[in-house]
């Protein structure tokens, strides 16, 4: 599905990716954690076109991704699905205008976004919400609008930046669940956190970043049952 | 079609305010740039009726009968530089001097019917009028030879006014690098205020346009409402605009009429049609020009 060949990633003399490398499998769920600084952010934009390699190769799909024009970018987000820590929401318009913008981007006719849009809001628990205000909901909730219109196009890919960085302990595991959910459904999950509860509540494959470079892979463990476990981090 | 209408209607609703600002703005460019065109075309009327006013008075010479002054007349009608001769005899030269002072016509009434000289009123094209152009054509007027079998001199004076026509050139190109001058600096204040007040107006939608590009958005769908928007500003900034420039014109240039024909000689006129047409569209121009540039260069700068 997106395969890393030697990724680097200079800022003049800041390396902040050295010789990464990583396949992800189709309908995978992986974990990007380190500390701060470590490369997290960096390589979800490189994922999602955001920022070039300064070396190295990236493919998704078999397609090579490194060197897409601006107009090429724009086609290869809408096959991904991006939420931020921030949600990135437009606060004067409704839920369901937010989560419609992804599909209206595509040029979706109207009834297949009204279609759409209701069920995407299902699946993160918003139904009953569309004509909310964006600026007028809860920090998860927000999140929660973001996640949706990350999914309403059915992407492949659902690239996660610190998408529990702005929510309380509580928050944080419903936005996980629900991730967890649309992986269930057959997307390929990727979260850039550094919430190790979280981790160890959820196991899953963890590319763990240390100074730019992938210092291990490990392999999904068994549910953590450690009091610092509760998704708290 | 309807969905980019229906983005560019929700756009402008959604940022009202904005929208309004660069409206205004762009009619008070607009204006700006109108009155500079209303003051360029009473200025070029004013220039033309004093060009109209510069001709060369040829005095006939005692002694050439009228049937000579006519045929000098019919010659010199014929030239190239020559736009209009008019013949002024003796007595209607008196006639004038008396209807301007009529203390004047017991003197005339006892110098005889021949008192004033005949005279041709020659009035020259507007290319021919400069103090070089009209040197020389006197000079050329006062070689001609009398028609026909009449012999001796055939003018008595030939008057073209130098020191008005000298003085009148001397203004007009310094009213002509004032123009030039005030013209540069009215585009370039036009281009400013309106280029800046929107490149503020999309800076404050930069979050709309970082998302749009996220959610994978092309440039052209991002653009494409935004130079909407900048074309109905203009559209409705134009109009705007010449409201105000008619209200200026109708409440202050017309009114100060009176006053101006003194030195005008033409009454202020309004722009014309086409004129119109032409502020109105460089409003739909600077607006979605604006709005182009504008939201280019933050998409230049966004991932």
């Amino acid at each position: 599905m997106i395969r890393l060949y030697h990724i680097v990633k200079s800022y003049g003399e800041h390396d902040a990716l050295r010789d990464v490398s990583v396949h992800v499998e189709k309908g995978e769920f992986i974990y990007i954690t380190g500390p701060s600084g470590a490369g997290k952010s960096t390589l979800l934009k490189i994922l999602y076109g955001a920022e070039k390699p300064s070396s190295g190769k990236m493919l998704v799909g078999g397609l090579d991704v490194t060197t897409l024009d601006r107009e090429r970018v724009a086609q290869l987000r809408r096959n991904m699905g991006i939420v931020f820590q921030d949600f990135k929401l437009l606060p004067r318009r409704t839920v369901a205008d937010n989560v419609a913008l992804a599909l209206e981007v595509v040029g979706a006719p109207r009834e297949q976004i009204e279609r759409r849009v209701p069920a995407a809001l299902n699946i993160v628990g918003l139904k009953g919400r569309e004509t909310s205000l964006a600026s007028h909901l809860s920090g998860g909730e927000q999140q929660r609008v973001a996640i949706a219109r990350a999914i309403v196009n059915d992407p492949a890919v659902l690239l996660c930046d610190e998408p529990t960085g702005n929510l309380d302990g509580g928050m944080a595991v419903e936005v996980i669940e629900i991730l967890q959910a649309i992986h269930r459904r057959g997307t390929t999950v990727l979260v850039a956190t550094h919430d190790q509860g979280l981790m160890n509540r959820f196991p899953k494959r963890i590319l763990r970043l240390q100074d730019g470079k992938l210092s291990s892979t490990e392999a999904p463990k068994r549910r953590s049952l450690a009091p610092n476990g509760d998704g708290r981090g | 079609m309807i969905a980019g209408l229906r983005r560019v209607l929700r756009g402008i609703r959604e940022h009202l305010y904005f929208f309004a600002v660069s409206t205004g703005v762009i009619a008070s460019a607009l204006v700006l740039l109108g009155l500079f065109a209303m003051v360029v075309r009473d200025v070029n009327d004013m220039v033309a009726s004093w060009q109209a006013d510069q001709h060369v008075s040829a005095y006939f010479a005692a002694g050439v009968t009228p049937e000579v002054e006519a045929q000098v007349q019919a010659l010199i009608s014929q030239r190239r530089e020559v736009a209009k001769v008019e013949l002024v005899t003796s007595a209607d030269a008196a006639t004038w001097m008396t209807a301007k002072a009529p203390d004047v016509a017991p003197v005339l009434k006892e110098l005889g019917p021949d008192a004033l000289p005949a005279s041709l009123e020659i009035t020259l094209q507007p290319d021919d009028t400069s103090p070089e152009r009209m040197s020389a054509f006197v000079q050329s007027l006062k070689a001609t030879a009398s028609p026909g079998a009449a012999t001796g001199t055939l003018w008595e004076d030939v008057d073209y006014g130098q020191d008005w026509v000298a003085r009148v050139h001397t203004f007009l190109s310094l009213l002509e690098a004032l123009g030039v001058a005030f013209g540069i600096a009215t585009v370039v204040a036009t281009l400013f205020l309106v280029a800046n007040t929107i490149h503020l107006v999309v800076h404050a939608r930069q979050d709309e346009l970082a998302i749009l590009r996220l959610v994978g958005a092309t440039e052209r769908y991002i653009i494409g409402p935004f130079i909407a928007e900048g074309v109905l500003q203009g559209l409705i900034g134009g109009a705007m605009a010449t409201g105000v420039l008619y209200g200026i014109h109708e409440g202050l240039l017309v009114r100060l009429h009176n006053l101006l024909a003194l030195a005008m000689g033409t009454p202020p006129t309004f722009l014309p049609g086409a004129q119109v047409v032409v502020l109105v569209g460089t409003g739909v121009a600077l607006g979605a020009g604006a709005a182009w540039g504008a939201v280019r260069r933050f998409l230049a700068g966004l991932p």
